[in-house]
């Protein structure tokens, strides 16, 4: 990634990812174990009156954040800031397509640039089942959490 | 307040500012590790979105007894997780309030890891329901389905 400054208007390179059940179910273990619930089991979503499990909400985010930390770098990971909402079931089978796009130039209070964004996530029928708006400072190449992180995995 | 709003009376009982609390835990290299192959992204710098500091604590305190699905998240990132360093998260109730008919609970988490670096700041934007509600009737109400 070369250090250019983003315009307003400009569209990020979008991607799309399976959402997966079994990935839904690892993601409710990684970190913290928290159990059957009704995002990775279909029987407790029965039991909570749900016909299947439920995508996360935290499942759309961390797609989010691959977003931005593509576009962004260290920009992104040190001082960024987002505020999503969930605003459309995600289940099992779909195919989420993220995008962002460039709509504001500032500078924060300490008078260095900062970037506006609207990110979303949209389902493969173009619903649309996260939006959020975001801010961090221009891109820049370097990712040095991969450093601390033990690297790439 | 609309009158029809069914808050229940644990929502009521929740004050603003309460706090909830402290935990802690390392971030292990797996844990790093199993996020970034679990959500497709090798160089993925916040595995603490699967952790869910301020669902956590808001469990460890009203678990079994009331329920808030995540329906928005405001974070700030500012320095991610160090492998094998320890981090702790405090957190507090910031808001409560009805929206369109619907009671919600904002919860507030601040993580820090053994040296002091500030890690995030989230809050969650939950759809309060009592635990013995179904789901189903909260997601479909907000939804709309």
């Amino acid at each position: 990634m070369e250090d250019t400054a983003l315009k307003i208007g400009k569209r990020l390179p979008a991607f799309t990812r399976p959402i997966v059940m079994e990935n839904m179910v690892e993601f409710e273990t990684v970190v913290w174990n928290r159990g059957r619930n009704l995002h990775s089991n279909a029987e407790a979503a029965r039991q909570d009156g749900l016909t299947r499990p439920l995508a996360s909400g935290q499942n759309q985010l961390a797609f989010l954040h691959e977003l931005l930390e593509r576009t962004f770098g260290d920009a992104w990971v040190y001082g960024g800031k987002i505020s999503v909402r969930y605003i459309y079931p995600v289940y099992p089978g779909d195919s989420l397509t993220i995008h962002g796009v460039v709509t504001s130039l500032d500078n924060d209070e300490g008078g260095k640039p900062k970037v506006g964004l609207e990110v979303w996530c949209e389902n493969q029928n173009g619903q649309k089942t996260a939006v959020g708006k975001v801010t961090a400072a221009q891109p820049v190449s370097a990712r040095s959490w991969l450093e601390s992180s033990g690297g790439a995995s | 307040m609309n009158q029809s709003v069914q808050t229940g009376a644990i929502w009521g009982s929740i004050e603003v500012g309460e706090d909830l609390g402290t935990f802690d835990y390392v971030m292990t290299v797996e844990m790093i590790s199993d996020y970034r192959r679990v959500v497709d992204n090798p160089e993925a710098a916040y595995p603490t979105v699967a952790a869910r500091h301020p669902a956590n604590l808001f469990y460890r305190k009203y678990g079994g007894r009331m329920r808030v699905p995540n329906t928005g998240q405001d974070s700030e990132y500012f320095n991610p997780p160090v492998a094998g360093k320890r981090i702790t998260v405090t957190g507090r109730i910031v808001d409560k309030y009805i929206r369109r008919d619907k009671p919600y609970i904002i919860v507030e988490a601040k993580a820090v890891d053994e040296d002091g670096r500030l890690i995030e700041v989230s809050r969650l934007i939950g759809l309060a329901r009592e635990a013995d509600e179904p789901a189903f009737a909260v997601v479909t109400r907000k939804w709309g389905a």
